[in-house]
C-alpha cells in the first residue's frame, strides 16, 4: 500500500501547490492586531507545522517498526528509519524556527521555563541515539529488531514528556499550558486559517515526499545486493 | 509464568554476585568517591533542591554503571544454554527484580553517605523511600531492557546514550517527588505525582516484559 501511494503523483502536485500558497500568502495575509507576537505571528505556518510533521514521521516510524516486530520484514524496517530521518530533520527545522520565535516573544533563544521546547531538545537527541544504534550493528536482522524495540520505547516516553510532565508542572510558556491561552484564540482569526491549515498539510506532505525518496533509494540499494 | 524458577534465577543472580564481589566493591568505592567530590566541590555546605537534583545524578550514573554488565555473561557466555533452559519471561522478570532490588540498594547507600556528608534533615522520610523505590524500580526497567541491546554492542557508551534523553521524563518526576519530601504540603499535588510515576513504571515494565522476548530470541 505504501510503495502504491509512494508512487502516486497527485499528492506531491498538491504538497507543491500548498507550500508556495503557504510561503507567498503566509506573507502577504491580513494578521490581526496582537502585542508582543506582532509580525511573528507568520512563524505559525512554519514552527507549528514543522512541529506537527515531526510527529506524524516519528508515528509512522512508530507503525512501522510495530509492523516490523510483528512480521520480520525488514523492508518496513527501512521504512521506519528513513521516516525516523525526516522525522529527525523537521524536529530540527521545527526548533530552529521556535528559537526564532522564543528570541523574538519571550526574549531568549533558550528558555528553561519551557517544558515543550526542553522535551523537544530531548526528542532528537532520543532519535540520535536511535541511529547510533544502527550503526552500531553489522547485522542488519539485529539492528533492525533492537532499533524497533527502541523506537517503541522512545515514542512512548516522548508521549509522556511533552503531554504529562507539561500539565502536572505546569510550566510551558506554549499557548494553551500553563494558563495561557489556547490556540484557538487565534485560530479564530479566520485570515490566519486560510494559511494555516494548507500549510500544515503542505509540511506534512514534504515530509512524506523526502521519506518516500530515502526509502525508494534504500530499496534500489537492496535491490543492488540482491536483499529482495 | 513459574515463580520457583524466577525465585532460583534472583538466588542465582545474588549467589554470582556475592561470591565475585570485586563488582559490588568498586560500585561501592565509586558512590563513595562521586559523593566525596560532590562534598568537596560544594564546601560541605548545599541546599535541599541541588542536594536531589545531585543525588539523583549520581544514581543515575550508578545505575547505567551496574546494569551495564546485567546481561554480560547470559549474552557471551551462557546464551545458548541459558535460553535452552530459560523461557523470555522469567529471564526477564527475574533480571528485573534483582536489577531493582540491587539499585534500591545502591540508591540508600548513597543516600546514608550524601546525608552524612551534608546532613540533610527531611521532612518525610517515608515519602522519600517511596520516591527512591519507585525510582529503583524504573529505573530498572529501562536500563535492564537496554542492556540487553547494548551487551550485544561492544560500545560501553551505547546504554548511557540510550537511555539518559529516554529516562528524563522519569527523573523530572522523581525529582520533582523528592522536593515534595522536604516540604511536606499540597496533598493532592503530591498524590497525583507518585500516580504518574507509578503508572509511568508500570508502563515500562509492560513494555519491557512485551518487548524482550523479540530481543531474546534471535
Amino acid at each position: 500500500m505504501f510503495e502504491k501511494f509512494s508512487k502516486q503523483i497527485w499528492w506531491k502536485i498538491a504538497t507543491v501547490i500548498l507550500l508556495v500558497y503557504t510561503c507567498t500568502y503566509g506573507f502577504w495575509v491580513k494578521i490581526p492586531d496582537l502585542p508582543i507576537l506582532e509580525e511573528s505571528i507568520r512563524n505559525l505556518f512554519f514552527h507549528v507545522p514543522m512541529w506537527f510533521s515531526m510527529m506524524l514521521m516519528m508515528f509512522l516510524s512508530l507503525v512501522y517498526s510495530l509492523r516490523y516486530l510483528a512480521s520480520g520484514n525488514s523492508r518496513f524496517d527501512v521504512i521506519a528509519a528513513n521516516m525516523a530521518i525526516i522525522g529527525l530533520l523537521m524536529g530540527g527545522l521545527g526548533i530552529v524556527t521556535g528559537m526564532v520565535w522564543a528570541k523574538v516573544t519571550w526574549g531568549a533563544w533558550w528558555v528553561f521555563a519551557e517544558v515543550k521546547l526542553n522535551a523537544a531538545a530531548a526528542a532528537l537527541l532520543v532519535y540520535m541515539a536511535y541511529f547510533i544504534l544502527r550503526s552500531s550493528f553489522e547485522d542488519p536482522e539485529s539492528k533492525a529488531k533492537f532499533s524497533a524495540v527502541y523506537s517503541i520505547f522512545a515514542f512512548v516516553m516522548f508521549m509522556v514528556l511533552i503531554n504529562v510532565i507539561p500539565r502536572i508542572t505546569s510550566s510551558s510558556l506554549h499557548p494553551g499550558n500553563g494558563g495561557n491561552p489556547g490556540f484557538n484564540s487565534y485560530d479564530l482569526d479566520a485570515n490566519l486559517r486560510t494559511v494555516f491549515y494548507p500549510a500544515v498539510f503542505g509540511w506534512m506532505g514534504i515530509s512524506l515526499w523526502m521519506s518516500t525518496q530515502l526509502i525508494r533509494i534504500d530499496m534500489i540499494k537492496r535491490r543492488l545486493n540482491d536483499i529482495d | 509464568m513459574n515463580l520457583n524458577q524466577v525465585y532460583h534465577l534472583i538466588r542465582k543472580e545474588a549467589y554470582l554476585e556475592w561470591r565475585n564481589k570485586s563488582l559490588l566493591a568498586s560500585m561501592l568505592i565509586y558512590v563513595i568517591g562521586a559523593s566525596f567530590i560532590v562534598y568537596y566541590a560544594f564546601h560541605g555546605e548545599i541546599e535541599f533542591n541541588v542536594w536531589s537534583a545531585i543525588y539523583w545524578i549520581i544514581v543515575l550514573f550508578s545505575a547505567t554503571n551496574i546494569l551495564g554488565k546485567s546481561f554480560e555473561k547470559e549474552v557471551k557466555f551462557q546464551y545458548y544454554y541459558i535460553r535452552s533452559v530459560v523461557p523470555p519471561l522469567e529471564m526477564i522478570v527475574s533480571k528485573l527484580i534483582y536489577n531493582a532490588l540491587l539499585i534500591f540498594l545502591f540508591e540508600v547507600v548513597i543516600f546514608l553517605e550524601m546525608t552524612l556528608f551534608f546532613g540533610i534533615e527531611m521532612e518525610n522520610l517515608w515519602l522519600f523511600f517511596l520516591t527512591l523505590f519507585l525510582g529503583g524500580v524504573g529505573f530498572s526497567n529501562l536500563f535492564t531492557l537496554f542492556s540487553t541491546i547494548t551487551s550485544r554492542t561492544g560500545n560501553v557508551v551505547l546504554l548511557s546514550v540510550l537511555g539518559f534523553p529516554i529516562i528524563l521524563p522519569l527523573l523530572l518526576l522523581i525529582l520533582r517527588l523528592t522536593g515534595f519530601s522536604d516540604v511536606d504540603m499540597m496533598a493532592d499535588d503530591r498524590n497525583l505525582n507518585i500516580g504518574v510515576v507509578a503508572i509511568l513504571d508500570l508502563i515500562t515494565l509492560v513494555l519491557s516484559v512485551v518487548l524482550f522476548p523479540y530481543l531474546w530470541n534471535e
